[in-house]
């Protein structure tokens, strides 16, 4: 299942701590975003087996303080 | 009770992420992947009994990596033999953990290759290497691998089992080959991963979920492969090829469940972010200048289709240029039927028809449904469609899949 993990911070984090996911194989897709207060400054698209690995995959992640939003993609 | 399921969930996770890299590294010091894989399941289990009391620890991957040294150190320590090895594995039990950094990582890197080179070694037979892949690499349980091959539980306990004495016996060194022996090691474990692939690919509505789960576990797997190895021209080309295809996963059925042909399928489903990141994939195999091996070739073919938004926009000349370069490699005279389809798409159905022609009479091609059935198409468009309707019927005739069957008469009747 695929998870949208979106990072909010100041400065864009997301391309910069992509290498474990894509260690791991599960990275499908990152992108940093042009900067905006309090906004979301970048995104994983995640292909794991279930929420809790997409949890705990990104819980590893030595990101800064940060505010990190994990979604599940609906499937259509 | 709501939070001991939780907590197993986030084990399960655990497991399932870390099991690969524990194995690895208890098998680098104990040289013995079978007792390896046996000392991790030993930490899985402590994990399970004292997590939901004392809560997951902050690395519980060093966790189960310390947990598992230890157990291995009892187990040998009861073999007594083993002194020195006891010595060397004490040593770095002692030594505290170590935070993930460069030099760490290339290790795990090395050990996880050596472990998959193990795991896929052409002493065992085919089921035996997805068998050990799954669990071992993949962190699949065994009842999830039975689900997934539609066998029984025993059945790849056994399996699972005989290879681990299978590799003791044979006394496959846990490492990563080198010179000419890595070529075809690194062959077996392709196929491992793209037989993984396939049985997923070829699940079917109602089958039990875990089918179509070995595509994406095939597809982590060699995507894990191709950051291990990235010099390797065909673990990308590989990695491409399953990335192509399974971008068509929701447009190859139709609502009733039946197959949906690649010219047909609606390529509004297609999954274009699989499609782009398996023409990058191909991209980097195609920059490391390797003499192109049947995964290339398969992937670029697949890519041929991938790179074309309609039907009609299909690169027929470079389609067939492939299927030449693929009978070079892997000569049969079914790449050529192929590529006689790929001519007569580029070039008019006569350029096919001569190429058919040439290959009728090989041996491998007689009672092959796909043989008439081609033949037909391209006679019906040439306009000759009295030896067409002969085609269709024997096709027909040939066929052992009732839809298929159907088709063709329908298309034998349509000629008159």
């Amino acid at each position: 299942m695929r998870f949208m993990v979106f990072v909010r911070s100041p400065l864009p984090l997301a391309a910069l701590h992509k290498d474990a996911l894509v260690r791991a194989g599960v990275l499908l897709d990152v992108g940093d975003l042009v900067p905006a207060a309090f906004g979301v400054s970048g995104y994983w698209l995640i292909d794991v087996r279930t929420k809790e690995e997409a949890v705990e995959r990104v819980r590893r992640i030595p990101l800064p303080a940060c505010v990190v939003e994990i979604r599940q993609v609906a499937v259509v | 009770m709501g939070a001991t399921t939780s907590v197993h969930r986030t084990i399960d996770a655990v497991w399932r992420m870390e099991s690969a890299k524990v194995i690895a590294a208890l098998a680098r010091y104990t040289r013995d992947v079978g007792l390896a894989e046996e000392m991790a399941q030993d930490a899985l289990v402590a994990a399970l009994e004292q997590w939901p009391e004392e809560g997951v620890p902050r690395n519980p991957g060093a966790w189960l990596t310390t947990t598992a040294k230890r157990r291995a150190i009892d187990q040998i320590r009861r073999r007594e033999n083993f002194n020195r090895k006891v010595e060397e594995i004490g040593r770095d039990v002692q030594e505290a953990t170590p935070d993930a950094s460069e030099g760490i990582e290339d290790e795990i890197g090395d050990d996880l290759l050596s472990l998959i080179f193990t795991a896929c070694h052409p002493v065992l037979g085919t089921e035996a290497r997805v068998a050990l892949t799954l669990k071992m690499l993949g962190g699949l349980k065994t009842e999830e691998i039975a689900r997934a091959f539609l066998v029984s539980d025993s059945t790849v306990a056994q399996r699972i089992v005989r290879a681990k004495k299978a590799l003791a016996d044979a006394g496959v060194p846990f490492e990563v080959p080198e010179g000419p022996e890595l070529a075809p090691r690194l062959a077996s474990v392709l196929e491992v991963i793209y037989l993984i692939f396939n049985e997923g690919y070829s699940a079917t509505q109602g089958d039990d979920w875990m089918r179509p789960e070995l595509c994406a576990e095939a597809l982590r797997l060699g995507r894990v492969l191709a950051e291990l190895a990235p010099k390797e021209a065909e673990v990308h080309s590989l990695v491409a090829l399953m990335e192509i295809q399974a971008s068509r996963s929701k447009a190859r059925t139709g609502p009733g469940g039946e197959p949906v042909l690649l010219l047909e399928q609606d390529r509004g489903k297609w999954d274009w972010l699989l499609i782009g990141r398996g023409l990058k994939a191909l991209e980097r195999a195609e920059a490391l200048n390797q003499p192109p091996g049947p995964y290339y070739v398969q992937a670029a073919l697949a890519a041929c289709h991938g790179r074309a938004r309609k039907a009609e926009d299909t690169d027929w000349q470079r389609i067939a240029t492939l299927y030449q370069v693929l009978a070079q490699i892997s000569p049969s005279p079914i790449v050529e039927l192929n590529r006689a389809v790929a001519l007569s798409m580029a070039f008019g159905p006569a350029a096919g028809l001569a190429l058919v022609d040439e290959i009728a009479g090989e041996k491998a091609l007689q009672g092959y449904h796909l043989l008439p059935s081609v033949r037909g198409d391209l006679l019906m468009k040439l306009g000759r469609t009295k030896e067409a309707k002969a085609e269709f019927e024997k096709a027909a005739s040939l066929t052992r899949n009732e839809r298929e069957r159907t088709l063709l008469l329908e298309r034998a009747a349509a000629c008159d």
